[in-house]
């Protein structure tokens, strides 16, 4: 090996811990989001480890159809589906400004293992008219009741995510909300979900 | 030359050797799995001891049947408000505090769920809900009225009369199990079910059913294996879902035992009619 084919190793190695050591950033030219929600400020990044991979729950490929089927992106007519962007501008349009709602509709078990960070657990039976606080929940929504039911013109905009594609708990609470009458316009549907998320190593946060 | 470039190659070495076994900071890339549950319970206040207003209200609505006039074919307009809440409402207007939903277990994972749901919205909007459940003060008309009749001390007959009158000209809604088989609305079974409410708040043991209601029939069928006893009461005028609950199980929230069983000939609680045989299911 000649000095010269030596000193290419070094160098390539050199500039190859130089890439290793580079942002992972959200966006060309944005490492990270920093958004203030009531107060409280809350910081969007990824994960810096570029040899990081999944593990454990989020890892899965094949879980049992029935029970963990694959999901619409679109759950029902009029819905807006949304991926991770859109759920970071949505954090920093609507939730900030108060005419929206960042919606984890699985049951609390899973919201306190991690959820994306700015979410309201509301958990999808919540919203079903099995509950009988159904209505306590559409008014804190922004309905306001009327002789026949909910006037939903000032209602919040909600963005509704679940565990990931295979997961019919953000499905469940979309169309329960439609179900009692809620706008479609008003739903948004992310239905990466958490598992999306974690795949892209963004920002988790335990309730 | 050779000895600087082994040099760099040392230090290559080094450099690699660092990025493959530095700690990795794989820890952030799943979460970490939390401790408890945070979401928590917005219980109702301690349930208030009201003595002495229980004795007021036992003053003012004793249990007489108040005078009923036969008028059939009033429609009285109904809402989907239940007895129990509107009695409860009705109480936490005179000031005592009742839980208006005492079937509800400690635990109920709904109202649970639904109040950690509440505070976590009131977090981020800033706005606070509270369930019904929480803020049990008279809303509807019905209840605004019994509440100023009972603080002015008004007899059974006024407030069934007042009730009522209200009722025809529409200014007021009541829940469809106190609409009686006359189509009038049946202040009594209101009334009783206050008492009894404030009893239970103040201490006292709930009322139970009668030993043998009056009007009732009873089966016995004989089957395969088993033999099955069956009850039946035959509506009479000025019964309501609820006074006919109060008769046989001495709690009208109850009356769902009955609307459940009879459903294939009772299309609302509000729909009772004069002759109707209604089968009683055990409680």
């Amino acid at each position: 090996m000649t000095t010269r084919a030596l000193l290419r190793v070094a160098v390539a190695l050199i500039v190859g811990s130089a890439v290793a050591a580079q942002d992972v950033a959200l966006t060309e030219g944005q490492a990270d989001v920093s958004i203030t929600l009531n107060g409280q400020q809350i910081i969007i990044s990824r994960t810096q480890d570029t040899g990081a991979i999944l593990t454990g729950e989020f890892a899965k490929t094949s879980r049992p159809c029935p029970a963990f089927c694959i999901q619409p992106v679109i759950p029902a007519a009029g819905v807006t589906p949304a991926g991770e962007l859109e759920v970071i501008d949505f954090l920093g349009g609507n939730v900030a400004n108060n005419t929206g709602l960042l919606i984890d509709a699985r049951v609390p078990d899973w919201f306190n293992k991690g959820a994306i960070p700015g979410a309201v657990n509301v958990p999808f039976a919540t919203l079903g008219s099995k509950n009988p606080y159904q209505a306590d929940i559409l008014r804190a929504l922004g309905a306001v009741p009327i002789n026949d039911g909910f006037d939903f013109s000032n209602a919040l905009t909600l963005m509704i995510y679940g565990n990931g594609p295979w997961d019919a708990q953000g499905t469940h609470a979309v169309q329960a909300l439609i179900a009692a009458g809620y706008p479609p316009a008003l739903i948004q549907n992310y239905r990466g979900g958490l598992e999306d998320w974690l795949h892209l190593g963004l920002t988790t946060v335990l309730p | 030359m050779i000895r600087s470039v082994v040099a760099l190659f040392a230090f290559a070495v080094v450099l690699c050797g660092y990025i493959v076994l530095r700690p990795s900071d794989n820890g952030r890339a799943m979460p970490v799995v939390s401790n408890d549950a945070a979401v928590t319970r917005a219980q109702t206040d301690a349930i208030l001891a009201p003595v002495a207003a229980t004795a007021i209200l036992t003053n003012s609505a004793v249990i007489q049947a108040p005078q009923r006039n036969t008028a059939p074919g009033i429609n009285v307009p109904v809402d989907n408000s239940t007895m129990v809440s509107t009695a409860a409402n009705v109480l936490a207007g005179l000031g005592l505090n009742v839980d208006p939903n005492p079937d509800a277990v400690e635990d109920d994972p709904m109202r649970r769920m639904t109040a950690g749901v509440l505070s976590g919205i009131g977090a981020v909007t800033g706005n606070t809900v509270t369930t019904a459940s929480q803020d049990p003060t008279p809303t509807s008309a019905l209840e605004l009225l019994v509440v100023q009749a009972l603080k002015e001390g008004q007899n059974d007959d006024y407030i069934d009369t007042l009730v009522n009158e209200a009722a025809t000209a529409g200014t007021i809604t009541v829940p469809e199990i106190l609409v009686t088989s006359d189509g009038r609305v049946d202040t009594h079974v209101l009334l009783t079910s206050i008492i009894a409410q404030a009893t239970i708040a103040a201490g006292g043991v709930a009322p139970t059913a009668p030993e043998r209601p009056e009007g009732v029939e009873v089966r016995i069928v004989q089957r395969a294996t088993e033999s099955q006893q069956y009850r039946f009461y035959t509506v009479r005028s000025g019964d309501s879902l609820g006074a006919i609950a109060m008769n046989f199980y001495g709690d009208v929230g109850k009356y769902n035992l009955i609307f459940a069983a009879n459903r294939s000939t009772l299309s609302s609680p509000n729909n009772i009619r004069v002759g109707q045989r209604l089968t009683i299911p055990d409680a």
